[in-house]
Parts: structure tokens; sequence; C-alpha cells
């Protein structure tokens, strides 16, 4: 072994104690972002087995070819197909059996009233397929559904709604249906396919309930003879098909489920972690950085004797970066261990929160362990770099100085290069929001102020705690004014140790002050576009829920204290050739409930060929009052509208306004999202909203908000989101804590024999203490005013920018009182952080402290 | 009694006695030592290397605690208190100078004087410390940094603290160790002159016959026994003295 590699390696063995803060923040970054990686690995997995047991018996699927697709949707809407095909593709030679697949959105009521799932994972509802090879579905108790009225739930959805055979319940399709459960059903052995409700009828009922006519299938499912190739029989099958109409292999099938997964939540979901462990290995490499830092500067005196002994500045660097390498490679493998625990462990946590993972073995690819254990060496290494170089440029003749006060991060040229760099950073975020909207320059500006922040960070410290610290003299006396002298001794350490925790705040702040705008947009959105007095909605989230019955909307309308109730549903379509939503309403009704802004011509008469589209859009499009719009429909049928209306606010409405008349013919599954209600003159909120509610219990009990409650459950899923980011950010935090702890517990060990000196001449254990924990403490403010700074400044360019990207105008809102409590967390981070260290420099013995040399 | 001898003794240890380790590593630094530090004197306290006078010190300075035996300072057994006590005697009632200066380099001079007075959160006695600061000589460098004053110039800073609290006694543990020997005259005439002045009370150790020939009295420790006591001390006979100590008897 080499002299510096054995001089790293020994140092390290000896203050091992030192490196336990840049350990734990290697370990931290790697086990998150091993974790993250592999639990993206295993969900895919997972995804991928539970698609292709689903389809495992089911050889080839017929269906319509196009699929309309709106924008933001990975999963097209597709035309059904004709059943009468199931008897075509029997002929077909080699097919053994073949059966329409009809299914929608049903969810079924819980013995407890309340509705079972629906938060994200779709909720079911099909013709019971009674060849075994072609349902995924097995029959594990009872019998299959006979008779209308009939069904079989998948095991898991009725331990959720406690519901047993022989229980009759209610299905919401969304017209309510009452149904009699006869069996419960298991999916490749498991009570269900992950979390997805799958509820079982006779065909017969599946046509009435789940499509718009009879005689229409989502698609056909057909197994093949033995000895029949897949591709082959879909060949054959394909020949007898009429245009428009495709046959794919089972396999195909299965792995387009698992794209489409993959697309609209799996790599969304794994993107967003991994936003999350770059955060944490950013804040990491501040701490790492910082701790080879002052261990480089107290071993200044040994560096200076091996240098005068005649080591080269190329062995005391390599002997430095040694023990560096030795603390990343520990460090990134046991991370790597604890990631995939934590993957494990999240893998059993996220089920019982409610997140729909299906379960399976963890799946550990290669890229999960190779990319980590990289990057967590590359951080490490990266982060001791320059105080490598520093030590080796260590002159043999070091003077041999106490530990002194080092103002040197405080130079001028710092200061306008920090500065510098902040104006500029601010010129390009103004210029990418206000001037010309660009994601790229606001970015760019937002990275360049974050960079700012850093460089300026030295410079700001001094005069930032010497103003933070102001009062301690005061307040508390010598200890207090000790304390903020100690935080002001070395600024580069102080900014470097603050700047962890500044980056974690900024970001926790960003969120906070993006999350608070998404609902102060929302609730804009609600109070200028809803004119209604109640909003009739059933909660729910991603694929599940199945809307509201069609026929709620007229129900209402019957109610003498109601003036006017309108149901908004949705529909597809192609215009000119571009998949968008389309709002099915009646128009004439919609401006009594909704505020759409000016109107041009008239909503009222749209009729069967009509439509209204929102200015923006029609812009967009090229699409004038009169002019003519080209609507494809998912029946395959292409037919000519007339633009007969132009109006300003499609928050609520959406772009696209058609009557129920003109998408009758083209209806798939109906159902409402929304049912918003205007009352008659007179009548008070809490009396319509009762008459509302008792008539919404016949459909199914959906929630009947007021305007104000409307708002605020839009912005229920913002606050689900800010929870999570708050959990992930954490891990940043905890960094950023260890970070401080470990610079003060540098610094006490630095400083052993000054803390000596002050117990000697009359400093109590208590003010001891207390003096490590106001320096802590001041340290976290700066950090925390810093990152509240630097994090709302980045909301508001976040929400700037996205204004500019969007039609809809977005809110900026400052929440002061979780800013406030984001300002609280930084500081309580500051009193943990100095926990460890005030307690190990109160134990100090007197007497050592004051002989040390 | 006690209040009698409070009068007339700042400091005094009884039958002390401090192990180091256990077993068969055990040292005997003081081996039943008894000796009083009269108050108003300069007392020195010499001996070879190895000898115990520093433990003596630290013990009789509330610094350290004795295996066996008491250690007073006026009329309190230290030995009876507890860690917060004995921190407080040490900053009302002990004053310290080290051998390493020991200043805290964050705090200017006229900060570092009054540091134990500040951690007592008292006003003290702001003539005093007046008179203090002409005495040491340091009055245009009070707003000073510790790292921007000479040796010789921290060392006095040092003195100045010691005696800023109006203590019973102050502990010097080899004040001229780390200095050039125009600096160590001064700082010993410095303490010379504030006991004979001011009626103060200092205990100092020392292995240099000339900085011990500054003390009222010298007191002679070898193998952790008190060996002998001299009155008017000269350079001359403390080096004859501590020349038979060195020779095994």
């Amino acid at each position: 072994m080499n002299a510096s590699v054995r001089l790293g390696l020994t140092s390290l063995r000896t203050h091992r104690r030192r490196f336990a803060g840049t350990f734990l923040a290697v370990f931290l970054g790697v086990a998150f972002l091993t974790g993250t990686l592999v639990m993206g690995d295993t969900l895919k997995a997972s995804f991928d087995t539970m698609f292709a047991d689903a389809t495992s018996g089911t050889d080839a699927v017929v269906r319509s070819a196009d699929a309309i697709t709106t924008p933001g949707e990975a999963q097209g809407v597709r035309q059904p197909v004709d059943t009468a095909l199931v008897r075509t593709v029997e002929a077909v030679p080699g097919v053994a059996a073949a059966a329409p697949n009809i299914q929608g959105a049903g969810q079924l009521v819980g013995a407890d009233g309340k509705p079972i799932g629906g938060q994200g994972p779709p909720t079911l509802a099909g013709n019971w397929i009674t060849d075994p090879g072609l349902n995924p579905y097995r029959l594990a108790e009872g019998r299959a559904p006979r008779a209308s009225g009939e069904v079989v739930v998948n095991r898991g959805a009725a331990k959720k709604g406690s519901l047993h055979i022989g229980d009759t319940t209610t299905l919401r399709t969304p017209d309510p249906v009452r149904v009699t459960i006869v069996g419960l059903a298991t999916f490749g052995g498991e009570d269900g396919m992950a979390q997805v409700t799958f509820t079982g009828m006779t065909r017969a009922d599946a046509e009435k309930y789940l499509t718009a006519r009879p005689g229409r299938a989502a698609s056909i499912q057909v197994r093949a003879e033995p000895g029949i190739d897949r591709r082959e029989l879909v060949d054959r099958i394909t020949s007898v098909l009429p245009a428009g109409v495709e046959a794919i292999t089972g396999d195909e099938s299965a792995q387009e489920s698992t794209d489409e997964i993959s697309a609209q939540f799996l790599s969304v979901f794994t993107t967003f972690l991994l936003v999350f462990s770059g955060v944490a290995l950013l804040v990491a490499t501040f701490s790492i950085h910082n701790t080879f830092a002052i261990v480089v500067a107290q071993r200044t005196r040994d560096n200076a004797l091996l240098r005068a002994l005649g080591a080269a500045r190329r062995q005391i660097t390599a002997s430095t970066l040694t023990e560096a390498t030795a603390v990343a490679v520990t460090a990134s493998a046991a991370g790597l261990a604890g990631g995939i625990g934590i993957a494990a462990g999240l893998q059993a946590l996220f089920p019982a929160i409610g997140f729909p993972f299906p379960d399976g073995t963890l799946v550990i690819g290669t890229l999960s362990l190779l990319l980590p254990l990289a990057v967590g060496i590359v951080v490490c290494l990266a982060s001791a770099l320059v105080p490598a170089l520093r030590a080796g440029r260590t002159a043999p003749l070091a003077a041999l100085r106490e530990t002194s006060v080092d103002t040197s991060g405080a130079s001028r040229t710092r200061a306008v290069t920090g500065a510098g760099m902040l104006a500029l950073a601010v010129a390009l975020t103004l210029a990418g929001v206000l001037i010309t909207p660009s994601l790229w320059s606001a970015g760019g500006g937002a990275a360049l102020a974050l960079a700012g922040f850093v460089v300026l960070g030295p410079v700001a410290s001094t005069t930032v705690v010497r103003f933070l610290g102001a009062p301690l003299d005061r307040l508390r006396g010598v200890t207090g004014g000790l304390a903020r002298r100690n935080a002001l001794r070395s600024p580069k350490r102080t900014a470097a140790t603050a700047s962890a925790l500044m980056i974690g705040v900024a970001v926790v702040s960003l969120f906070t002050v993006f999350g608070a705008s998404l609902k102060a947009t929302m609730d804009q959105t609600v109070s200028r576009s809803f004119a209604g007095d109640v909003a009739v909605s059933t909660p729910s989230f991603g694929a599940g829920g199945s809307g509201l019955s069609p026929a709620l909307a007229p129900a209402l309308q019957r109610l003498p204290e109601v003036d006017t109730a309108v149901g908004l549903g949705r529909g597809v379509a192609k215009v000119d050739g571009h998949g968008r939503a389309l709002t099915v309403t009646d128009p004439a009704a919609l401006r009594r409930t909704f505020d759409l802004g000016d109107v041009q011509g008239d909503l009222s008469a749209l009729g069967g060929d009509g439509l209204a589209v929102d200015r923006t859009e029609a812009e967009r499009q090229h699409l004038t009052l009169g002019g003519t719009a080209r609507l494809t429909f998912t029946d395959g049928r292409t037919l000519p509208f007339t633009v007969r209306a132009l109006y300003d606010r499609s928050e609520l409405a959406g772009e696209y306004v058609i009557t129920r008349a003109a998408w009758a013919p083209h209806r798939t599954q109906d159902a409402d999202t929304l049912v918003a209600v205007a009352f008659a003159d007179g009548v008070s909120t809490a009396d319509g909203k009762a008459a509302v509610e008792q008539v919404a219990a016949r459909f199914g009990n959906p929630e009947v908000q007021t305007r104000a409650e409307y708002a605020q459950s839009s912005a229920r899923g913002i606050d689900m989101m800010l929870t999570l980011v708050y959990a992930l950010l954490a891990l940043a935090v905890l960094i950023a804590l260890l970070g401080i702890a470990n610079t003060l517990t540098l610094a006490v060990h630095e400083r052993t024999r000054e803390l000596g000196l002050l117990r000697a001449v009359g400093q109590t254990r208590a003010q001891l203490r207390a003096m490590v924990r106001w320096e802590s403490l001041l340290v976290a403010a700066f950090g925390t005013a810093g990152g509240l700074g630097l994090g709302a400044f980045l909301g508001w360019v976040l929400v700037e920018a996205s204004d500019g990207a969007s039609d809809s105008a977005f809110a900026f809102a400052l929440p002061p009182v979780r800013l406030a409590v984001v300002a609280l967390v930084g500081l309580a981070a500051g009193a943990l952080a100095s926990l460890r260290p005030a307690h190990r420099a109160a134990r100090l013995d007197v007497l050592r402290a004051v002989a040390t040399e | 009694m006690t209040t009698v001898t409070a009068a007339r003794t700042a400091a005094r240890v009884v039958d002390a006695v401090k192990v180091y380790g256990a077993g068969d590593t055990a040292v005997r630094a003081l081996d039943g030592v008894s000796v009083d530090f009269p108050a108003g004197r300069f007392t020195a306290i010499m001996g070879p290397s190895g000898s115990g006078k520093s433990t003596l010190m630290h013990c009789a300075a509330g610094l350290d605690t004795l295996t066996s035996g008491s250690a007073w300072i006026g009329g309190t057994d230290l030995s009876t208190l507890d860690d917060r006590r004995l921190t407080a005697l040490r900053r009302d009632r002990v004053g310290f100078v080290f051998q390493a200066f020991n200043l805290v380099p964050t705090l200017t001079v006229a900060e570092n004087i009054t540091l134990p007075l500040d951690l007592a959160g008292s006003p003290g006695d702001p003539e005093w410390i007046d008179a203090l600061v002409d005495v040491v000589g340091l009055r245009d460098r009070l707003h000073h940094r510790p790292a921007q004053l000479s040796g010789g110039q921290q060392q006095r800073v040092a003195v100045a603290r010691a005696f800023a609290s109006h203590p019973d006694v102050v502990f010097a543990d080899e004040p001229t160790g780390n200095l050039d020997s125009r600096s160590g005259e001064e700082v010993l005439g410095l303490l010379g002159r504030t006991v004979r002045h001011t009626g103060r009370t200092v205990v100092m150790v020392t292995h240099d016959p000339v900085a011990a020939a500054h003390a009222d009295e010298v007191v002679f420790l070898a193998d952790g026994r008190l060996v002998d006591r001299m009155e008017n001390p000269t350079p001359d006979r403390i080096l004859d003295r501590m020349k038979a100590l060195e020779v095994p008897s």
C-alpha cells in the first residue's frame, strides 16, 4: 500500500467520529436514490406481471383500431366493437373460444353506505366471462351471476366494503343499480388486480348498464386452440375483420396496458421521487464538502509537518482523497442496502396508506445498484476535491497558530461576484416570466439565483448573523454574545453549513408557496366561474369513481327550490383531427350557473349540429364564429359542426361545449362529472342544500357542496400532494441537520481548549450548552431565512411561468401560517442539531481541555 | 474556627492524596500533602517534573478532585460542592492564569477581562477593573482581539482577567512558560505588585527558580510530598534547594 493511501486510512480510523455526519449524509442520499430506482423497477415489474396474468389465457384481442386521445391523457378512448363480430371470430379456424368484453365504470357502495375505492385505481364493472381461459378472475366462493341483478365481486373490494355473499348493495354505473352478490372472485390468486375493484355481471346487465346501447363491447377476447401460434391466430382473425377493427395478440395488449400505466403514473411518480433524491444529494454535497473543509483546516499542522518531512503536494492531496473514497465507498454501499430496505418498506407501507401498489418480489436491476453507487462516490469525491487540493497546498511552515477568527470568506470579490450573479439571475428570471414567457430562461434564472445565494453566503452570513444575533447579547448576556461571535468566526463555514439547510428550506417553501397559489387559483376559478349555489359531484381521483347519473340533473330541476340544475358530462372527439375533451350539457342553462365571461353568439342555439368554443382555443384551431369544425367521434363518424358561440372562461366549462342531443348518437357510458345548481329566488342555501341532498341520496349519495366547500374540496388533492412532498423533503432537512451537527461537533473539537478555559473561569455547563445551542440556532436561522426568501421567489417564478404557459390565470399567494411553520421547522432543526455537540461540549473535562495542545 | 482560618488562609489542602489509574499502573501524584496558602501572599510551588506540583494546584483550585483528603478555598470545603457550585466558586472566588494564555479569541481584550463577571451576570467593580487595566498597561489595547497582541500582552490580559472578580486566590500555572524572559519578568512583576499593593493572594506553579524568586515564599514538592518551605527566596537559594532535591538522598 502506498504511503498516501496508508496515511489517509489511518487518519480515517483515528478520526472516525468526524466522518459520522458525512457518512450519514451520503448514506441517506444514496439510500433514497436506490430505494426510488428499485421501487420503480419493482412496480413496473409488478404491473407487467399483473397485466400478463390478466391476459395469460387470452391469445388475441379484437378491438377498434382508432383511439381518440385528448391532451394530458395517455389512455385514449376507443370506440366499442359490435358483439355480432364474436360469431365471425369464432368461425375462424384455430379459434377455440371468443367472448365479448363489455366494460365500464361501476363503483360499489359498501355496507356502510360509502363508495368503495375511487381514489386512484379504476373501479370497473363488466360482464362475467364464463370461459375461464378468457376471464382473468377466478371464482373463489359462490357462483357466477345467472340472473339480472346478480354479481360477482373481487374479494378485495368485498372485504373493503364489508360485503358478503347474499348481500344486496348499490352499484353506481353511475345510475344506481341494485345488485346481489352471489360470488367472490380472485385475480391471479390475489384478492384483486392490485387495488382495482371489479364487479362482474351477466352479459345482458352489462350491455344494459355499461354501454349506450346493446350489442356493443369494448373488445372481444379470443382463445386459440392448442398448438396455434398467437401471431398466426391474429393474422387469420385480421383477414375476416371489417375496416376500422384490428386484432392484436394478448401479449401486445398486456404490454400496452403496462406502457399506459407507466406513462401516466409510474414514470411521473419515479421522476418525482428522483427529483427529491437529487435535492437530498445536493444538500448532502454541502454537508460533505463542509466536513472535509473543516477536517483539512484542523489538520493543517499535521499536513504542514508531513510537507516539512518531504511529502509532495500530490501525496497530501491523495491521502485526503483516499479518506474521501473510503467514506464514499462504505457509505454508498451501506446506502444501497438501506435503499433496498426503503423500497421493501415502502412496498409494504403504500398499500396501507391507500396507494395502489401491487405486490411482488423486489426487482433489483444492475442500473439501480450502479447508478446510486456512482452518484454517491462522485458526490463525495467532488465535495472533497477542493479541500484535498487545499490540503496539498499547505505550506511546510504553516503557522502553528491558535484556532482563530477567519474572515477570509467575506472578500469584496466574492460580494461583487455574488451580487452580480443574483442581479443577473433576477433579470433573467423576470425576462423569462414577464417579457417573453420562457421556462428556460426562468429556470436558468432560478438555478443562477441558487448559485448566487451560495456564492454570496459567506458575505451575507456576517451581516445576517450579526443582525439576527443582535438581540442575543441583550437577552442572553455573555453566553449569547459568545454564541453570536462563534457563528461569525468562519463566515465560509457558517455559510456552507447554512446553505445545506437553505436549499432544503427553499424547496419546501417553493412547494408551499406553489401549493398555496394553486389553491388560491382554484378558489379564484370557482368564485369567478361558478355562479351556482351548490355543486354536486362524486369525490374521486384518477381513474376511479363512476361519475354522476345523467338522470340526477333533471330530477333536481323538478325541485321547487331549484331554479336551474345543469349537469356537465364529458365526451371526446377529434376536432379537425386533434383529440379534444367535450363538455356535454344544456348550454342554454349553462350561463345561469357558470360565468363564462364575455359570450359572443348564442349559447341557446347550438342545436344538434352546433358547438361553443373557448376563445383562446378557437384562435389556436382557427375557428371563427359561424365557421365549421369537423368532429370525429369514437364511433368513427365525422360530422360538421357550426361554431355558434365563443366564450372567455374555460376553467370549469372546458374548451368545447355541445348539447346532449348532439352527443347522444355517439355516446358511450353516460355520466356527468358535475351538476351545478342555482336556487330559486328566496331559497336559503341551507334549505336548498337539504332539498338537493335528499334527491341526491337516491342517486348513490354524491357530495353536495356550497361554493366555498366546492372550492375547498377541489384543493384537497393539493394538500395531499403537499403532504407527500413534505414527507420527502424531510429527508433533505434531516441531511442538512446532520450537516449542522457535524460542523458543530468539529467546531467543539477544535475549540476544546477555549471551552475548557470558559469552564475554568466559571462558565456553567448549562451556559456552555446554551452557547452551542444558540450558535446552532443562529446558523439555522441564517439558512432558514435565505431558504424562505429563495423559496418564495422561486415559487413566484413557478406561478408566473405556469401562468404564462397556460390559458387559465394563476393566482400567487404567500401562505403566512405555513411559511411560519416552515421557519419554525428550520429553527427546530438547528436546535436539534445542537443537542449532541452541546452535550459533548458540556461533558468536556476542564483540566484536559485546558491542557490540550 | 473556620472564620479565623479563612481570615488568614486563602486556600489550603489537608492530607491531600491523588491517585491516577488503578492497580499496577496506579500513580500517586499527591501522597498526603498538607499545605496552606496564606492570604495576601505570593506563594510559589516548586519541584522537579512529576513531583505533583501541577496536580496540587489543580486540586487546590477545584479544577480536579482529590482521591482523599480535603481542599479548601477560604472556609469552603471543595469536596462538598457539586459541579454547578464548583463552577460558581471558580467564577467568583478563584482566578486563573495558564501557561498557554487561554484567551477567548472572539472576545476583545476588555471582554476577556470581564468574562468571569459577565458569566456571573454581575457588573463587578468598575473602578477596580479600571485600575487593573492601568496596572497591566493595556488601556490602548482594550478593543483589540487576542490575535493582535504579543504573547506577553496576552498573558497580561489573562492576569487582569484573573483578578477582575476580586478572587480569594489566583492560581497561575507556569505563567511564564511560553514567554521570553523580558515578557516573563513583566508578568511576574505584575503578579508580585498586585499582591503587595492590593492584598491579593497568588499561588504559582513553576519550575523556574528565577520566576519563583518573585514569590514571598516557596513550597517544595518531591514525589507527591511537601518537603520544604522557604521564606524570602532568592534564585540562588532556590537553585541550591532544587539541586538537593534532585539528588536522591
